[in-house]
């Protein structure tokens, strides 16, 4: 994996995290007519899922918890559908009530 | 310094499946302080949702372009801390080095760029008592900010750590690193969150 000094790996892990970045600057045309912003929960709901899919990317593969202890894995991954849930279920609750 | 200098404490002699990178009192931090953003979160994203056209107007005067800038840049100072990591591990120190100081340079372009923002749109009449939007704006960015100048304390300790091999520990250069990538995906969310979500 490392060849003089240079980690492949984690160089990819950087340009999905990039990729997913500027996937941004198209959800977000997608849901602005004439310069407006336009309430979308598709947007929300792909917006917050994208961060989560560029959080776990970080910490397994920037973080190096893909080569940690099995019990941290696993900590790492409920800790970001816990967020996940607080999340959306704060959102739709919002919906809800408004 | 010498590619042939030998760390003081080497790097753990284990199986990288019982390593927990950093050790676990960084991780209960990093997992926290994620529980008290996410908390942020929740109360900003229910907010939003029963002031709709308060948020979306207030959104409408944030550069886009630039918070993909700002995420990218610090996504690039996550990748250097964790080449950083890496060049240590295997006793590269110089190249550690280097990375560290990547690291800090990307951290403070972020900063640099925050700051430009912050004075475009305070210019703009937009502050932190304009609207409600603006407001949860600035306390998220300059929430995160306090942990992104905390991180340079934090690269300064890795530097410090890595200049002498007397003091070199990598557990204490994984504890750094740690650290910085929450502040990297601390960001991740809150521009997410800030600029996207609609």
């Amino acid at each position: 994996m490392v060849e003089n000094g240079f980690n492949k790996r984690i160089f990819v892990a950087w340009l999905i995290l990039v990729a997913i970045s500027l996937v941004y600057l198209w959800i977000d045309h997608s849901a602005t007519h004439q310069g407006i912003p336009t309430a979308s929960t598709v947007v929300t709901v792909v917006a917050i899922c994208f961060a989560l899919i560029k959080v776990r990317i970080i910490m397994r593969e920037f973080m190096e918890v893909r080569g940690a202890p099995r019990f941290l894995r696993r900590l790492t991954d409920y800790w970001v559908v816990l967020m996940a849930i607080a999340l959306f279920g704060v959102y739709f609750v919002g919906i809800a009530v408004a | 310094m010498t590619t042939t200098e030998r760390a003081v404490s080497p790097v753990p002699e284990q199986s990288p499946s019982e390593h927990v990178p950093g050790g676990r009192d960084i991780w209960f931090f990093v997992l926290f302080e994620s529980l008290a953003f996410t908390a942020y979160f929740c109360v900003y994203l229910f907010n939003r949702t029963q002031h709709e056209q308060v948020f979306l107007l207030g959104q409408s005067h944030l550069l886009l372009w630039l918070g993909v800038l700002e995420t990218i840049v610090l996504l690039t100072s996550s990748w250097a801390v964790a080449s950083c990591v890496q060049h240590a591990r295997a006793g590269r120190y110089d190249a550690s080095k280097r990375e560290a100081l990547l690291t800090a340079g990307f951290g403070a372009l972020f900063l640099v760029l925050k700051v430009i923002e912050w004075v475009r749109l305070i210019h703009a009449g937009h502050t932190f008592t304009s609207s409600e939007f603006f407001q949860y704006f600035f306390f998220l960015t300059v929430i995160h900010c306090i942990h992104l100048l905390i991180g340079f304390v934090v690269l300064g300790v890795l530097w410090y750590q890595l200049s002498d091999q007397k003091r070199r520990s990598q557990p204490t250069v994984e504890i750094c690193a740690t650290y910085w990538h929450s502040v990297d995906f601390f960001w991740v969310l809150i521009f997410a969150l800030l600029y996207v979500v609609r």
